[in-house]
């Protein structure tokens, strides 16, 4: 177990935002960098390697896709990015570029250190999860058995379910894009047949949440993704 | 001045025989001293040499008084008995029949050359013209100029006057340029029924008496595109028919030209359009973010300061609580003013997808959070029920803003029931509340902008939330409607088209990870 705290880069342009983020993170036990600039974040995300970037969308001087595919091509670290809403489709871009997670403005504090313990955690854990057995609610995953039960039960999942189910487990905390479950999922040339992934996903909530129609692991993330949440 | 020209062609007519006569004589005269030298036949060939080119160069009629005046001459002068028209031997009057019916007959065949010349020359300017015209139409770039190319084209060409009508926006026809001053109103009826009939018509101006005119239907690609007037001094009306395939093919020059400036105008219109879309959207979204930047900062320092470390004393904590509170309220004004300022802004871009109605009605509930004040929602959807195609982002909304103001009306901890059903080709979707229910005679106007059930109530919003929710089920071509159930309560019921869901194949193999 590392005991040195991790180091967050938080790149946003609005000097009173990145002072309580900086505040909530530092309560966290965290290490703060900050940046103004997308230019000063990738320079600083080069430099000081830090453990998570904090992104926001609206930078003056750039576009945040550029930012995350320029980082993903040297760097694998989280990336949460921070939007206003009404830009589902910025989201989706950062996001297919290889961001994380996003927070839509305004955000509570608890929000915010939810998400960057989560990626924090996924980060540190990243390939343990293969192997491993995953409960969640009433249900119990076990990967290397390929079973998955409900209250000791036995659940029957098609093979596309137990694919989509792994998919999200692999990547719990995330927001996934319909377009990357369907690629991981079904293929690329499903990619625009959104309608399927609705429907399994429905189908796993059926079969796996307390109460399908107000889930509380396989969430929706509108006109974006989904996101399993542990 | 007609008059004046027919005087003119008068006396040019009496001059070309006076000429030709002229000739002949002259022809006598030069041949009288060869009269001992040169055979009688040869002195025939002189005088059958003068009336070919009394042909060429005078016409026709002129040629045949030349020759029968050559004729007269040679018996005159040339055939013994001379200075007498007596002939002494009867083979001669065979030498001038046969005299008289070349000379006749040299007379026609060159005149009649000479006219198909002329006409060819005619001809040749006309279409040279009609190219000009045609060059000038496409240059064109205002119905005043595509006008005053036609109008001098057809001046030229046959001295007649002309007169453009058009179609404006609302249909009623405008003239282009000035109008014949003698267009009396039966001419503008014809015009009208031209236009609306498509078929060429031809009329005499009752006001101005001396013209006729023709008019021509301007046959666009897809539709009438107008009318073209053509007015000739009633004398030389003739043209109207002899040149009928000239003006129909003037008639559609102006037609391909009035349409092609009529596209522009659409082009220009639209390009406009987007430009102007584009703005009102930048507007918004900047808007949208330097309202958003400080309340995110103001939301986030109270929340930080409601969870500081040792915890402040208990009313400061509770100001900090209430500030935070307020930030997060004043947002979701801002955003519905936002959002109704986009949708009224015109053409909502909707990013419909097929997909189950209960996913977003579940990520409303979750993204509403406190906002539904404890209040717990009951869903019931049959099983049954199809995909919908809509957008979940703006669907996402009118539930949030229908829970929220279900919330808002309805007693402490009250159920919220949403449900709905298959009806016809569409699905209704009801969310209902055990409150008071909406003021009876406000039924319809809630959904009206800045209209709230209670006028001044204790109860916050600005009354766009219900606004919205119409403009996006409309969106959708569904409707929205309030109503009171016996009951009690109220509720709010929209409708959403089913349309054709997609058709879904489903694997039926063996699955994993189950019972085996």
């Amino acid at each position: 177990m590392s005991v040195v705290a991790p180091l967050v880069l938080v790149v946003e342009d609005e000097q009173q935002i990145r002072r309580f983020v900086r505040a909530a993170l530092e309560a966290e036990a965290c290490r703060v960098v900050e940046a103004e600039t997308m230019a000063q974040g990738l320079i600083d995300a080069g430099t000081r390697k830090p453990d998570l970037i904090i992104l926001d969308l609206g930078l003056p001087d750039g576009d945040g896709t550029r930012f995350v595919q320029d980082l993903r091509a040297w760097s694998n670290v989280p990336v949460l990015v921070l939007s206003a809403r009404s830009t589902e489709h910025d989201k989706i871009g950062v996001l297919d570029a290889g961001a994380d997670d996003y927070l839509t403005k305004p955000f509570s504090v608890g929000e915010l250190l939810a998400r960057v313990r989560a990626l924090l955690r996924r980060s540190k854990a990243g390939a343990e999860l293969e192997s491993a057995s995953v409960r969640f609610g009433e249900v119990e995953v076990d990967m290397a058995r390929r079973q998955v039960t409900r209250r000791g039960t036995p659940v029957h999942l098609t093979p596309i379910e137990y694919r989509l189910l792994c998919v999200l487990l692999a990547n719990a905390g995330k927001v996934m894009t319909h377009r990357h479950l369907l690629r991981d999922v079904w293929g690329p040339a499903y990619v625009e047949s959104n309608h399927y992934l609705r429907i399994y996903v429905g189908h796993l909530r059926q079969k796996l949440e307390h109460d399908p129609a107000q889930p509380s692991h396989f969430l929706t993330e509108t006109g974006v993704g989904y996101r399993f949440q542990l | 001045m007609e008059t004046g020209q027919d005087k003119n062609a008068v006396l040019a007519r009496q001059r070309n025989y006076l000429l030709a006569l002229a000739a002949c004589g002259f022809t006598a005269l030069v041949a009288t001293p060869l009269h001992d030298r040169l055979d009688l036949a040869n002195i025939v060939m002189l005088f059958l040499l003068t009336v070919a080119l009394v042909a060429v160069r005078l016409g026709r009629q002129p040629a045949i008084l030349a020759a029968f005046f050559s004729v007269a001459l040679f018996d005159f002068f040339f055939v013994p008995p001379r200075f007498s028209f007596a002939v002494s031997d009867a083979q001669y009057l065979i030498t001038f029949a046969v005299m008289l019916a070349v000379a006749l007959i040299i007379s026609h065949l060159t005149a009649g050359l000479q006219r198909q010349a002329q006409e060819a020359r005619e001809r040749e300017r006309r279409s040279h013209s009609l190219y000009e015209l045609a060059k000038a139409l496409a240059g064109a770039v205002s119905k005043e100029q595509v006008r005053e190319a036609t109008r001098i084209f057809l001046r030229d060409t046959l001295h007649g006057e002309t007169s453009l009508f058009l179609p404006d926006a609302s249909e009623a026809l405008f003239t282009v340029g000035e109008a014949l001053p003698a267009l009396s109103m039966p001419g503008i009826y014809t015009v009208q029924s031209v236009f609306n009939g498509g078929q060429a018509a031809e009329a005499e101006h009752v006001a101005g008496g001396d013209l006729r005119s023709l008019y021509l239907p301007l046959q666009g690609a897809t539709r009438n595109r107008g009318v073209l007037v053509v007015s000739v001094p009633f004398s030389g009306a003739h043209v109207l028919q002899e040149q009928r395939p000239l003006l129909q093919a003037v008639a559609s020059l102006v037609a391909t030209a009035v349409e092609r400036l009529h596209f522009v105008e659409v082009a220009q219109d639209s390009q406009l359009q987007i430009a102007s879309e584009r703005l009102r959207s930048s507007i918004l979204s900047a808007l949208s973010h330097d309202v958003r930047t400080p309340l995110t900062a103001l939301y986030g320092l109270a929340d930080s300061l409601v969870l500081t470390k040792p915890p402040l004393p208990e009313p400061v904590l509770e100001t900090a609580g209430a500030i935070r509170d307020q930030a997060l309220r004043l947002n979701g004004m801002v955003g519905n003013l936002l959002d109704m300022a986009r949708l009224q802004a015109g053409k909502i871009t909707l990013r419909k997808e097929w997909q189950p109605l209960e996913e977003v009605i579940g990520a409303s509930i979750k993204l509403l959070g406190a906002g539904l004040q404890g209040h717990p929602v009951k869903v019931s959807l049959p099983s049954d029920l199809p995909l919908l195609e809509f957008d979940a982002v703006l669907l996402e909304r009118v539930f949030c803003n229908l829970l929220e103001n279900a919330a808002k009306y309805s007693p402490d901890a009250a159920e919220i029931a949403i449900s709905a059903r298959t009806r016809a080709a569409m699905v209704e979707v009801s969310v209902c509340n055990p409150g008071p229910g909406f003021p009876p005679e406000k039924l319809e106007k809630i959904f009206d902008r800045f209209e709230r059930g209670t006028t001044e109530s204790a109860i916050p919003g600005v009354g766009v939330g219900l606004a919205i929710c119409r403009a996006i089920v409309e969106a959708h071509g569904g409707a929205i409607h309030a109503f009171n159930p016996a009951e009690g309560g109220g509720c709010v019921r929209f409708s959403l088209p089913c349309g054709n869901p997609p058709s879904i194949e489903l694997e039926n193999t063996p699955g994993e990870g189950g019972v085996p």
